[in-house]
């Protein structure tokens, strides 16, 4: 049962860490990204290949976070000349085509076959010993990076950010130049991705490119908006909701006989549509909300 | 001629993604935000037309089946879903868009289940012409996008609805205030949208095999051509669906089967970042 509570809480704290990349990128400057999971993708495959050819996870982790951030770059480009929409539209092709490169490029990443046998962190402490010691290591990120966009949203860069996110011809009226933020909150919140990928594939030890469907992107929309936008509360209230419904769906097919696993895939797939609408009709603030704006 | 042949599989297919694109070209165009659940609304087409096709054994009423279903499914998310949110801002159209995709595919999925399904039509004999083989499947799935293009750009261009709605792309409030009424140009477009949803995934479903992913896996393609036509030109997205299908096709060959996707993304990008008004797009844009 502790085994369970400390499984559980790695995944979620993994969660969190996607959520605060979300936060900083769409609840503090807006920008729509609906390809999250692409750089969650990159930061896993990246630190389970290094990994692999004995690189030491320290440096594994390090690439995992350069690589996603990298990618984001050019999106962050890309995404300084085009409209809110079209950027969501860009963004969620490019986590589509990073799946496709690694279901295609078999020479480096295996295929569908996928990457088994990825080293764990802290192997040589041992079952359950390990286990505590990754979930200590996976809070200790969470806090840091937690900590720093609360730092983020409160200093100038942040309200410059969330001017951005309000009203970015007035930013660009008082001389500063949006563009340059809007690249760095890209980035920051890619390489949080692509730790919380590293994290992911040491800790599961076992990918395939169907675990970065954009379904995951999803759920992290799904967390921030429940939890509520824009606030660091918020990403993390969500994310427990998240997990609660995810671990919930699993009990539920367990409880309830006959109901094959590609079934309840359906029927979370339909609850995670469902919700979407629902919050964003009813309660576009989200739990945890921000009641003071709009 | 190996090209050639590829050329003709390229026009059916591009004809698919044409049609897709018109959908969410004409969305764009007049309810102003990229409809992400077009793709499922193709899916929701192929599996109508997949059951109306099981009981009465004809690809006709699959066809009619897949119109009407898909229209009223579309309308049925316009008015539940999209009218409330017509004031709000644009990602709440967006994440909305992509709740009602996921919720269509989950019902799809638990009502007819995951594995593979195919239209049982009958295998005939392809023409020759030269070293060029057209099968009378692909001549009649042409033939039925043809009609169903013709009578989307007759309603667009003939009719007093389809006039309105062409006002309200182009200046909403122009356009109410010359008496149109918003409620019914809504009702008309999100009918049509989906109708021609629908018939695309019909036809992708007889071209290849129905799954409950199947039409999201287009939504990439769709939404190139729709860029590459111009947002809100119609004759653009289908145009632009034909490139993009010969384009696909033609480079086969060359960049694998599994990168078309990946190819119709770099299509995209360069679109936005070297002409992001399309080929017939008019100038305010992407940026």
């Amino acid at each position: 049962m502790e085994a369970y509570f400390i499984a559980i809480g790695i995944i979620a704290l993994i969660y969190v860490i996607l959520s605060l990349g979300l936060t900083l990128q769409y609840g503090l400057t807006g920008l729509i990204n609906f390809g999250h999971v692409g750089f969650f993708a990159i930061g896993a495959y990246t630190s389970a290949l290094l990994a692999l050819k004995g690189v030491p996870l320290v440096l594994s982790f390090a690439a995992a976070a350069a690589l996603a951030g990298l990618a984001a770059w050019p999106l962050g480009l890309v995404s300084l000349r085009l409209r809110d929409d079209y950027f969501a539209i860009v963004t969620l092709g490019f986590s589509e085509v990073v799946r496709i490169v690694i279901t295609s490029e078999g020479w480096l990443t295996n295929g569908v076959q996928g990457l088994p046998g990825i080293p764990r962190l802290y192997e040589g402490l041992g079952g359950s010993a390990a286990q505590l010691a990754v979930l200590v290591t996976v809070l200790a990120v969470t806090l840091v990076g937690t900590w720093i966009i609360r730092r983020i949203a409160g200093s100038p860069f942040g309200r410059l950010i969330e001017a951005i996110r309000d009203n970015e011809e007035a930013v660009q009226a008082l001389g500063k130049d949006p563009a340059r933020f809007k690249i760095q909150v890209l980035v920051v919140g890619a390489a949080l991705a692509g730790i919380a990928g590293a994290f992911y594939a040491h800790y599961i030890t076992y990918i395939v490119p169907d675990q970065f469907i954009p379904l995951v992107t999803f759920y992290v929309w799904m967390a921030i908006i429940m939890g509520g936008v824009g606030r660091v509360s918020g990403a993390i209230v969500g994310t427990a909701i998240l997990m609660l419904f995810l671990e919930g769906s699993r009990f539920l097919r367990d409880i309830v006989p006959g109901v094959s696993e590609v079934d309840m895939a359906s029927v979370r797939i339909g609850a995670v549509g469902l919700l979407l609408v629902l919050f964003i009709m009813y309660r576009p603030q989200g739990l945890m909300g921000d009641y003071t704006k709009r | 001629m190996f090209y050639a042949q590829l050329l003709v599989n390229g026009l059916v297919q591009g004809l698919v993604i044409g049609l897709a694109a018109l959908s969410i070209t004409l969305v764009f165009g007049i309810a102003r935000f990229p409809n992400a659940a077009t793709g499922d609304f193709m899916t929701f087409g192929a599996y109508s037309a997949l059951s109306a096709h099981k009981v009465t054994g004809s690809i006709a009423m699959g066809g009619l089946a897949a119109i009407i279903a898909t229209g009223v499914i579309s309308l049925l998310a316009y008015l539940a879903v999209f009218r409330r949110l017509a004031e709000r801002s644009v990602v709440a159209l967006l994440v909305a868009s992509i709740g009602i995709a996921f919720f269509i595919r989950a019902v799809l999925g638990v009502a007819f289940g995951h594995s593979q399904q195919v239209f049982q039509v009958p295998l005939s004999r392809p023409y020759v012409f030269g070293s060029v083989r057209i099968t009378p499947l692909d001549l009649q799935l042409a033939l039925v996008a043809l009609a169903a293009l013709a009578l989307v750009f007759a309603i667009l261009y003939l009719t007093p609805i389809g006039r309105q709605m062409r006002a309200v792309a182009d200046n909403r409030d122009l356009a109410r205030v010359s008496g149109i009424r918003p409620d019914r140009v809504m009702i008309a477009l999100w009918l049509l949208a989906g109708s021609v949803a629908g018939i695309a995934g019909m036809m992708l479903g007889i071209k290849t095999i129905v799954t409950p992913e199947f039409g999201w896996e287009m939504l990439l393609p769709a939404f190139t051509a729709g860029i590459l036509g111009g947002i809100g030109s119609p004759v653009g997205a289908v145009v632009a669906g034909l490139i993009l299908g010969v384009v696909q096709e033609v480079s086969t060959p060359f960049v694998g089967f599994t990168y078309k996707i990946a190819l119709a993304f770099i299509i995209m990008l360069a679109v936005l970042l070297v002409r992001p008004r399309g080929l017939f797009g008019r100038l305010e844009g992407a940026r």
